[in-house]
């Protein structure tokens, strides 16, 4: 062991120097001098106040007497200067001049009087929209809400048109905290909220108005944790905020989204030198000479790895030192990082030439942006936003705490699916595949073949053992490792489909989930085929058909996680990935039948692909649109049954 | 020192190694030679545990090629050999003996003495502004950093200018003479003959011929005799003179003619029909057939690649 962690490091040392050697002096230093010019300028704004914060600070001068109670009004908005009303003349050293006298006893006089320029129009109106907010936070303090914000509500009740319901649609969610009222209105009941902040009145998902509940707005955020970023955006959305309707901000956390996408930002270089670096092997056979070294090939590319991995540390960690964020973010991050290393590194693999593995490295950089960063602006919104591990950064810089089965639900599939990825791609780490120029799919089929062991008609006798099962132990546990990109493939496809109507949403969803799901089944039994590992007989084809879809049931299981994070609250999140709820009461033999229904379908299924892919391309093509369907309508008839 | 039995190597539908099997002592410099896509390089590379192999064994210096501990043994020159250019020879070779767990001193010792033998001196220089024959004398060194027992060598001198060839080729006989075991493969036919003490011929990957250089040639290969004679052919060659039952050939060489023959017998068929012809004999010359010969007969087409200086390997005559 410690003589591989010895090789693995003289490797990852000879790596560093060469990823150095590769970029001259004078790249290097314009680099840095560029990174610190900007680090200057953006940490002298920072400090100064100017950048992105207040831009609109200080526009409009007011004339006002200090003892007036518009004072407080005007001293609140940063846009407006109070200048003593004594000393202001309208036009030259006011735009806008607040006469306030008393009449006697509660009664007062007001009169404010704007120039007659665009400016003083302006500046009347920044002044009339000061005081009511400031109407609002005096408001706010009253003990009695209800009584401070009166509410009223019209009820009208109509029938349902449709079996299915969409109460739940998303939009309103985050119906808790003080805004959840008025989310209800996506199921057509004219219902608005009480404003009072105690969980959403439409009962959805109780568990972001908790979320909610502490306050998600950024302003709210930097007051209350120090942090230092900046205010930009609208006022807070919470429990916390107490408000008209149209005092309320969306929940969407712009300045810890902008500050997390930081995190994103230097992978997409990391993967370039990377991509590079591992390409670079193959170019010419170069790296020849390391396989026949006593190094594996799992050690030569660990080491070749491992500076990109320490890389993406250390600048994870300074950028969560730099905004605030703490081990939480770094932990997040790494996940995403070791993806976009993954799947760069399976792309190097598989690319022909430097050009194709620039399309590589691009698709990676978009999808795995995409997937990590639109999730994580619903951070304060809907569960399905932890889907991205960037949605705990998001938390991290909010100050908000986060659950183990929420951390873990969220960072494991990415690790998985990296890890996965590396296994994929070290399997065609060896010379055969190494230098050869083989299209992409044809590559990609090598490498799942390569997993597989030989299944021959001969060797599935009517007795089991051991060495009759192994062949198609291989076929389970490989399916049972896609298991990770389906559960990414289908939180992704939730969280595209959630938004739209339930009616439109969950029908796609369906049959989406049900050909990722047969796709992930059998696509590697295809390159059994392809690859001649499997012989060619319907006997075969049905072993590891039913192998797979076997391998894929039990794997499965492992989505219950889900459950604990309370994806199964929304709708879509139970037509994706089920839910035990609603099954009490039920006979035993129901429970058994219910149980194993799912391995029916799978091996059912799977065989019928497998048929198809032991027949060549097209036939497994046309077989595995078949098994889909079949799949999408089990899924349709659970969704109706089950609900 | 090396067992192949069975050897059987396919891509797919393709064969690149059929039912292979020989073996190669300790000390001894074995050729693999054949046209391309013969079979030579992947064979090599199944020895170097590069390969698995589909079907059969190999076994090297008592490990199987795909155990880890047999690269301990085993120095491997691929036929291409781009190096990290970015390094120097010291570098890319210190790195190298790392990988083998060589100790630092003994590597610093191993790498300047190959270097010596090899004439490289250029040692701190960026490997990517070296010459081809200069990066080839640091792959040969880097086969040699951890003083492996059997060297692997696939086309060594393939693409070098004269010198360099004949310092590879010179340095690959020193190898044997320090008891190294050297599989060497060459489709230079001239290269193989001045190194090798056995060969095996392969063919669409099968071996079709093996043995000694000169025992492939007593098989395959004849002696003929070449008769210089000072009169027309046409005067020689009649159809019913001596000649008319004899397996002879007659072209015209400057002013004489030049009448080939596979035996004595025929010599004196020639003799007496060039005195019936008012002639004589000039001189006569045996040539013995040389490997490029042999190739021929074995598999009924030329080598490719044929090196400029195989005239050398004619016999005497």
């Amino acid at each position: 062991m410690i003589d591989r962690l010895r090789r693995i490091l003289r490797v990852a040392r000879w790596e560093t120097a060469r990823a150095g050697g590769g970029v001259d002096r004078r790249t290097l230093l314009a680099a840095l001098a560029l990174l610190s010019v900007a680090g200057v300028v953006l940490g002298g704004g920072l400090a100064a106040g100017v950048v992105g914060i207040d831009v609109d600070r200080d526009v409009y001068r007011v004339g006002v007497d200090p003892g007036s109670p518009y004072a407080d009004a005007v001293e609140a908005e940063p846009s407006l200067t109070p200048v003593s009303a004594d000393r202001a003349t309208l036009g030259e050293t006011a735009d806008l001049v607040v006469l306030d006298a008393e009449r006697g006893g509660a009664d007062r006089e007001v009169a404010v009087i704007a120039s007659d320029t665009r400016k003083g129009e302006a500046a009347a109106a920044e002044f009339r929209a000061a005081v009511e907010a400031h109407n609002e936070r005096l408001m706010a303090t009253e003990e009695n809400a209800t009584a401070a914000f009166p509410v009223t509500v019209s009820l009208r009740y109509a029938s349902r048109t449709t079996p299915l319901d969409d109460g739940a649609t998303l939009g309103g969610a985050d119906g808790g905290g003080g805004g959840g009222g008025s989310s209800g209105g996506s199921d057509g009941d004219e219902a608005t909220g009480d404003g009072s902040g105690e969980g959403g009145d439409t009962g959805d998902t109780g568990g972001t108005g908790t979320r909610d509940s502490t306050g998600t707005g950024d302003s709210a955020g930097q007051e209350d944790s120090g942090l230092a970023v900046p205010s930009i955006g609208g006022g807070a959305f919470g429990a916390g905020t107490v408000g008209t309707p149209g005092a309320i901000a969306p929940p969407f956390p712009f300045a810890s989204l902008l500050l997390a996408f930081a995190f994103l930002v230097p992978m997409n270089f990391l993967i370039q030198a990377y991509g590079s670096s591992v390409l670079d092997e193959r170019t010419n056979r170069r790296g020849e000479p390391l396989l026949v070294t006593p190094l594996s090939p799992a050690e030569i590319v660990a080491g070749k790895t491992l500076p990109y991995v320490a890389a993406a540390v250390l600048v994870t960690a300074a950028i969560a030192v730099a905004v605030g964020g703490g081990v939480l973010s770094v932990v997040a991050v790494l996940p995403i990082a070791a993806t976009f290393l993954a799947a760069t590194f399976v792309g190097a693999m598989f690319a022909r030439s430097f050009k194709e593995l620039t399309f590589v490295t691009v698709g990676v950089s978009v999808f795995l942006t995409t997937y990590a960063f639109v999730p994580a602006i619903f951070t304060n919104v809907t569960p399905v936003a932890l889907v991205s591990p960037l949605t705990l950064v998001v938390f991290d810089l909010q100050d908000e705490a986060v659950s183990l089965g929420e951390a873990l639900f969220s960072t494991t599939p990415m690790a998985l699916g990296a890890a996965l990825l590396y296994g994929l791609g070290i399997g065609v780490y060896r010379e055969e595949d190494l230098f050869t120029q083989k299209p992409v799919a044809r590559k990609f089929l090598d490498a799942l073949a390569v997993r597989l062991s030989a299944v021959e008609p001969d060797s599935l006798g009517a007795i089991a053992s051991r060495d009759r099962l192994r062949p198609l132990a291989s076929v389970a546990l490989l399916t049972a490792c896609t298991i990770p990109f389906v559960f990414v493939a289908e939180l992704l496809a939730v969280a595209v489909l959630f938004a739209l109507p339930v009616t439109v949403s969950i029908p796609v969803l369906l049959v989406v989930i049900a050909f990722i799901e047969e796709l992930a089944k059998s696509v590697h039994l295809y390159a059994g085929f392809e690859r001649g590992v499997f012989a060619r007989t319907d006997r075969v084809a049905v072993a590891v058909g039913l192998a797979s879809g076997a391998g894929f049931f039990l794997a499965e299981k492992a989505t219950a996680v889900v459950q604990a994070v309370g994806l199964t609250e929304l709708y879509v999140g139970r037509a994706a990935f089920g839910s035990v709820a609603g099954v009490e009461g039920l006979p035993v033999g129901v429970l058994v039948a219910l149980l194993f229904a799912p391995l029916l379908l799978h091996g059912v299924a799977t065989t019928v692909a497998a048929m198809g892919a032991s027949r060549g391309r097209t036939r497994y093509a046309l077989a595995l649109a078949l098994a889909a369907l079949i799949h999408a309508a089990y899924n349709f008839a659970v969704v109706s049954v089950h609900g | 020192m090396i067992e192949v039995a069975g050897l059987r190597k396919t891509y797919g539908d393709f064969a690149a190694v059929v039912d292979s099997s020989f073996s190669v002592d300790e000390g001894e410099v074995f050729g693999i030679v054949g046209p391309n896509g013969a079979g030579k390089t992947t064979t090599l590379k199944v020895l170097a545990g590069l390969v698995d192999p589909t079907d059969g064994d190999v076994e090297v210096a008592g490990f199987r090629s795909d155990d880890p501990e047999m690269r301990r043994r085993l120095g491997f020159l691929p036929e291409e050999s781009p190096l990290y250019e970015e390094m120097t020879p010291r570098s890319y070779l210190r790195f190298f003996a790392d990988l083998y767990d060589v100790p630092g001193d003994v590597a610093d010792e191993r790498i300047a003495a190959a270097l010596d033998r090899l004439e490289l001196d250029h040692r701190e220089r960026r490997l990517g502004d070296m010459s081809k024959g200069m990066k080839r004398k640091v792959a040969i060194a880097r086969s040699l950093v951890n003083d492996p027992d059997v060297l692997v060598y696939d086309e060594p001198a393939s693409g070098l200018d004269p010198v360099t060839t004949n310092s590879v080729l010179a340095f690959t006989r020193e190898l044997r003479a320090t008891g190294k075991t050297v599989v060497f493969s060459a489709h230079n036919l001239y290269h193989v003959e001045s190194v090798c003490d056995r060969v095996v011929v392969m063919n669409e990957g099968r071996i079709v011929a093996r043995g000694s250089v000169d025992g492939i040639r007593e098989r395959h290969g004849e002696t003929t005799y070449h008769v210089y004679t000072d009169v027309a052919p046409s005067r020689v060659d009649q159809p019913t003179g001596p000649l008319s039952d004899v397996d002879a050939t007659t072209e015209a060489v400057g002013d004489r003619f030049r009448t080939t023959v596979p035996d004595m017998d025929a010599v004196e068929a020639v003799r007496e029909a060039v005195a019936a012809a008012g002639g004589e004999v000039v001189d006569i010359r045996t040539r013995e057939p040389s490997l490029e010969d042999v190739f021929l007969d074995i598999v009924g087409r030329p080598m490719p690649g044929r090196y400029a200086g195989d005239a050398a390997a004619e016999g005497p005559e």
